[in-house]
């Protein structure tokens, strides 16, 4: 019974210092945040010693913090939206059709290879391509990037989900007299939404995330996202470190706020996008 | 239409109108135009673009191989492959063993778990810019958190981010923060998904946890564990956004790895040619990393 009971302590234990190393690094951006510069520079305490919200403030009065915001909600809803709705039926071809020379067996892996592609190894060439369409610092440029690495991993992993439903259902529903659209309106996507969910959560992530196509393809406010926001107040020589710091927590409350809001489906999506 | 009958078909396709001959190409053909116009092109395009010589960004001559041979001359090339080598291999290896542990901590039953699980991912949430203005934050040798700490107790603030080696294993440790719950999460589906007969027998049988760790639950997870390491050394591979905020390569090119020396390369020096070249071999290398990978998930059916 002892031995049970020290099982069980040394268990709480280790969860408690796994939570503590999770969450300190992030505590003490918040904390810094919530401190004035002399405070931060020559004082050098743990904990603030009087709160102040002038790092916050100074971020979007000055600073072009509404306009990163605006913009990566918007690249991030438009270019997810426009993967869901093109993906889901991509790969609802490929589940159910035969095609043309044996495609339906290799299009959704071929797709997950440009998945696995690092953004880095054609950043290049796409800036090139950009830059004589002259979508240089446009948010339609990001839209149309992240659009496409987002559909393919909603190919691959919506794919896998059709395939997995009887179909028999669809079939019956069509000798019914629904049309093939609606059977897959009022019996497949019903029945896909689980996946559909996960797929979104973990596109919502990568994309208002991604830093290197935003870096390399916008250069003002009119197009930059969060990350680059967050990422331009980090200064060469001084470093303001409490607008940095607050920069750092606006940059990820975002996608922190997301993840709460969906956190019943959370460790789902970002499982089987991971493994999927 | 005949041949749309034969059993073969039927059983995998569904019947319906003549309409079903042109429908999935026309439900295709988005997706394929998108990847066709964004990745393929400007990947021919770039194979293009790295056998040429530019200058001020115009192509001034075609140059074969010789940005490809180029880079087997260039100490810098080689020696930002020997970093994100280093780089790879130490940070995958203790996420892997840390991600592992915490996977078997969490894999049981007990009050609050959902809740203790969805905190433990919440490092590889947080945008990765982010998390390298976190570390900033703890590393820096006057306002930093250890330095704080080490002056809360009398000790001299550590120099992490001004020493070479100190700010390779500050990099190490960052993605050894942010990445490990990617481990923890598929390790812990992996152990999720193992039968449960084999434990209950070794139960009955009276073995100890560690012998039924090395006999049963290692042998088992051994597929997912490979996937795992996989898929995590070729992201790790091309770790860039965490590098730029918290170090930008330095000191010196002590946290060059290859993605930063490439970008460096094109935006900053402007050899256009040579940068595609460069980043083209580092995309060989992940593509077979990840046909490696996705030829394992195959196998073990996931």
């Amino acid at each position: 019974m002892k031995r049970a009971v020290a099982a069980r302590v040394a268990w709480a234990l280790a969860v408690i210092a796994a939570l503590v190393f999770a969450l300190t690094p992030l505590v003490w951006m918040v904390l810094t945040s919530l401190k004035s510069n002399r405070e931060i520079t020559q004082d050098g305490t743990l904990l603030p010693g009087a709160l102040t919200s002038a790092n916050y403030i100074s971020l979007f009065s000055g600073r072009e913090f509404g306009a990163y915001l605006t913009n990566s909600v918007i690249v991030t809803a438009v270019s997810v939206a426009i993967a869901l709705i093109l993906g889901t039926q991509a790969a609802y071809a490929l589940a159910r059709f035969n095609l043309w020379a044996g495609m339906h067996r290799y299009v959704g892996f071929s797709l997950l290879m440009v998945r696995l592609l690092p953004p880095i190894a054609i950043i290049v060439p796409i800036f090139l391509v950009m830059q004589r369409l002259g979508l240089l610092n446009t948010r339609l440029s990001l839209i149309i990037v992240y659009a496409t690495f987002n559909v393919t991993i909603v190919v691959w992993m919506m794919e896998s989900f059709f395939r997995e439903i009887p179909i028999d259902l669809e079939e019956a529903a069509m000798v019914d007299g629904d049309t093939r659209f609606t059977a897959f309106r009022r019996i497949v996507l019903p029945l896909a939404a689980p996946g559909l969910v996960a797929t979104g959560i973990f596109a919502v992530i990568t994309t208002y995330n991604e830093f290197l196509f935003a870096l390399v393809l916008t250069s003002t406010p009119a197009a930059e996202t969060m990350p680059i926001g967050a990422a331009t107040l980090i200064g060469r020589i001084n470093v303001d470190w409490g607008a940095m710091s607050a920069a750092g927590v606006i940059g990820a409350l975002p996608i922190v706020v997301f993840s709460i809001f969906v956190q019943k489906h959370l460790v789902r999506g970002l499982t089987m996008g991971a493994i999927k | 239409m005949a041949l749309a009958m034969t059993p073969s078909r039927a059983a995998r396709t569904l019947r319906g109108s003549g309409l079903d001959r042109v429908l999935p190409y026309l439900m295709l053909g988005p997706t394929l135009f998108l990847v066709l116009g964004v990745v393929v092109y400007p990947l021919i395009d770039g194979l293009r673009t790295s056998t040429g010589f530019f200058r001020y960004g115009s192509l001034v001559r075609s140059v074969g191989l010789d940005n490809y041979a180029q880079a087997f001359r260039d100490p810098a090339f080689i020696e930002a492959l020997l970093t994100t080598a280093r780089f790879v291999v130490l940070a995958v290896t203790i996420e892997t063993v840390l991600g592992l542990a915490l996977a078997l901590l969490c894999a049981r039953e007990a009050r609050f778990i959902r809740r203790i699980r969805a905190t433990l991912i919440v490092p590889m949430i947080v945008t990765p810019v982010v998390v390298g203005i976190v570390f900033r934050l703890i590393y820096a040798s006057d306002v930093g958190l250890l330095a704080s700490i080490a002056r809360a107790v009398g000790l001299d603030p550590p120099q992490i981010l001004s020493t070479g080696t100190g700010a390779f294993w500050g990099l190490v440790f960052l993605d050894v923060w942010e990445w490990t719950p990617l481990l923890f999460l598929i390790l812990l589906a992996g152990i999720q998904s193992m039968p449960v007969e084999p434990f209950e027998a070794a139960r009955v049988d009276g073995a100890g946890a560690w012998r039924t760790f090395v006999d049963h639950t290692l042998p088992m997870l051994r597929p997912t564990i490979l996937v795992a390491v996989t898929l995590r050394a070729i992201d790790a591979l091309t770790t860039f956004d965490q590098v730029y905020v918290l170090t930008r390569g330095g000191p010196g090119t002590s946290t060059q790895l290859i993605s930063i020396y490439g970008y460096q390369t094109f935006f900053q020096f402007q050899q256009t040619g040579y940068a595609a070249a460069m980043l083209f071999m580092v995309a060989l290398v992940v593509l077979v990393a990840a046909g490696f990978a996705v030829g394992l998930m195959r196998r073990r059916g996931a």
